[in-house]
C-alpha cells in the first residue's frame, strides 16, 4: 500500500481532504479493494460521531418557519405543474375558435382529415418496405449462416452475365471452390408468368445438374444458396434457365444465364 | 395533542405522529424507514419531511451547536439543513450510505461553513468522561419512549467510545470532524509535526472502531 495515501485515509473518512487529495485517494481506492475496505470501516466509525453530541430540542419557531417555507415552495411547484397540464391546451383551442371563427376552423378540420389520409398512406408504404426489408434480412441470414462453412482465404467471386435472351442480367457467385456451397446474387431477371420458374444448373462436361429453383422479387433481384454434392470448383459452368413450375430434370426452356466458373 | 407523564416526570407525546399527519391530510405511517420517507420527500411530501424533522432535528441542532457554539446560528443551520433535504431529496442515493449519514453530513458542512464565517468559539455539549445523567441526556418530547431510549443508549455508547480515546487522539478527531480542519491546519494549531497528526488520526479512528465494536454499536 502506498504510504502517503495510507496517511490520507483517516482524513478521507473524516471528509477533510482538499479536492486534490480527495481525487488522489479516490483514484487509489478504485484500484485497491483492500484500501477501500479499510476506508469503509473508518467511515463507519466516523458516521457514529454525530451520536456523541447531546441532542438539543429546537424551539417550535424553527419548525414553523421551515414548514411555512416548504408549504410555499410546494404551492409554487403545484402551480407550475398545473400550468403544463392539458387543460391549458383546451384553452388555446377555445381561443383559436374565438379568433378565427367557425369557417376557418372548418377549413382547418378538412386539412386535418387530408393530412390524416396522407399519414395513413405513408404508414402503408412503410409497412410494405418493412416487409421487403424482413425478406431481405431473411436472405442475408441464410447467407451469413453459410459463410462460416467457407474458408475465407479461398473465397473468390465469379461474375455472371445474361445470355442474348436476357442480356441485362448481372450477378455474382461468391464461392470457395473447394466447398459444396456458394452464394448466388443476381439482378435484372424479369418476373415470370404463373407456372414458370427459374432453375439454377451446375454443369460439368456438358452435363447439367440441378442446384435448385431461384425466386426473384418484383425488382428482378434474387439471392440463392447453391448447394451441391460435389465441390463447386469441380464444375465448368453455371447456368439459369426458365422451366415449368417445380423444375425439370434437364434444362428445357430459355437459358438466361450461362457463365464459366 | 394528548400527553401523559411517566414516573421520571418526563412528558411523552402520545399518538403525536398520527394526529399530526391527519392534520396535514397526508398518509405517512409512523414507522416508515428514513429511506422511504426521504423518497416521499423527493415526491413532494411535506408530511414526510416533517416526520424526518421530528426524528432528527434535535440531533442536527446538537451538531450545529457543537460546531458553531451560537444558538441563533445553529438554529439557522438546522432550518437550512432540512431545507436542503426538501430541495435535494431526489439526489439522495441509499446505496452510498444511510439517510442519517447524508443528513448529518449536510448539517456538519453547513455548520462548519457558518463557523468559519464567525469567530464564536464552539462549546462542549457532552461530558468528556461520558458521565451525563440520564435526565440530561433525555431529549425533549418528539419521539416515543422506545426511540428515546434507543437514541440515549446509542449516544452514550459513542460518547464512551470517544471518551476512551487518549485526549490528543480525540482532539484530532474533533478538530477534523466537527470543525472541518484539514490535517495541515490541525498540525499548525497544535504545533505538532504533520506525521504526528497522521499517526494520531489513524490510531484514533482505529480505536474508535474497536470500542464501538466492543459495545456492539450499530451505526
Amino acid at each position: 500500500m502506498d504510504k502517503h495515501i495510507e496517511e490520507l485515509l483517516p482524513f478521507y473518512a473524516l471528509d477533510v481532504l482538499t479536492d486534490e487529495e480527495q481525487k488522489l485517494v479516490e483514484e487509489y481506492l478504485a484500484e485497491h479493494p483492500e484500501a477501500r475496505q479499510q476506508v469503509e470501516e473508518m467511515s463507519r466509525s466516523v458516521s457514529a460521531l454525530p451520536a456523541s453530541v447531546s441532542p438539543v430540542e429546537p424551539p417550535r419557531r424553527v419548525k414553523a418557519e421551515l414548514m411555512a417555507r416548504v408549504a410555499s415552495d410546494a404551492e409554487g411547484r403545484a402551480r407550475a405543474s398545473s400550468q403544463s397540464q392539458p387543460s391549458r391546451r383546451v384553452t388555446r383551442f377555445e381561443n383559436f375558435f374565438r379568433t378565427f371563427g367557425f369557417t376557418a376552423a372548418a377549413v382547418a378540420a378538412i386539412w386535418i382529415i387530408v393530412l390524416s389520409i396522407q399519414v395513413s398512406r405513408l404508414q402503408s408504404e412503410i409497412s410494405n418496405l418493412n416487409s421487403r426489408l424482413a425478406a431481405q434480412s431473411e436472405s442475408l441470414d441464410q447467407i451469413i449462416a453459410n459463410l462460416p462453412q467457407t474458408n475465407q482465404a479461398n473465397v473468390i467471386t465469379v461474375s455472371l452475365k445474361g445470355t442474348e435472351v436476357q442480356p441485362q442480367v448481372q450477378g455474382q457467385l461468391i464461392v470457395d471452390p473447394d466447398s459444396q456451397s456458394a452464394v448466388l446474387v443476381i439482378s435484372g431477371l424479369p418476373q415470370l408468368e404463373a407456372g414458370r420458374t427459374y432453375q439454377v444448373w451446375l454443369i460439368n462436361g456438358g452435363a447439367p445438374i440441378s442446384a435448385g429453383l431461384l425466386k426473384v422479387d418484383e425488382n428482378g433481384q434474387g439471392v440463392f444458396i447453391v448447394n451441391s454434392e460435389e465441390s463447386i470448383g469441380s464444375f465448368d459452368n453455371l447456368g439459369i434457365s426458365v422451366e415449368p413450375e417445380g423444375g425439370s430434370e434437364q434444362p428445357t426452356g430459355d437459358i438466361v444465364v450461362l457463365s464459366e466458373l | 395533542m394528548a400527553r401523559n407523564k411517566n414516573t421520571t416526570g418526563i412528558s411523552v407525546r402520545i399518538n403525536s405522529e398520527s394526529s399530526r399527519l391527519r392534520a396535514h391530510n397526508e398518509t405517512v405511517p409512523e414507522r416508515l424507514s428514513d429511506e422511504i420517507l426521504v423518497t416521499q420527500v423527493a415526491q413532494g411530501s411535506s408530511a414526510a419531511l416533517e416526520a424526518l424533522y421530528d426524528r432528527y432535528a434535535s440531533t442536527v441542532l446538537g451538531i450545529s451547536l457543537k460546531v458553531i457554539g451560537d444558538q441563533a446560528s445553529a438554529e439557522d443551520v438546522l432550518q437550512e439543513t432540512f431545507w436542503r433535504v426538501w430541495k435535494s431529496a431526489v439526489t439522495y442515493q441509499p446505496q452510498r450510505g444511510s439517510f442519517t449519514s447524508w443528513l448529518f453530513r449536510i448539517a456538519r458542512n453547513l455548520a462548519i461553513d457558518s463557523y468559519r464565517r464567525q469567530t464564536v468559539r464552539p462549546q462542549e455539549v457532552y461530558m468528556e468522561d461520558g458521565s451525563d445523567s440520564i435526565l440530561e441526556e433525555m431529549p425533549d418530547p418528539g419521539t416515543d419512549v422506545a426511540e428515546q431510549t434507543q437514541s440515549i443508549l446509542k449516544n452514550r455508547q459513542v460518547r464512551q467510545a470517544l471518551a476512551s480515546l487518549p485526549r490528543l487522539q480525540r482532539q484530532v478527531i474533533e478538530m477534523a470532524y466537527f470543525y472541518g480542519m484539514t490535517r495541515q491546519e490541525i498540525a499548525e494549531a497544535t504545533g505538532e509535526a504533520l506525521g504526528t497528526i497522521h499517526t494520531r488520526a489513524r490510531l484514533a479512528v482505529q480505536k474508535l472502531r474497536e470500542e464501538l465494536d466492543r459495545e456492539e454499536f450499530e451505526g
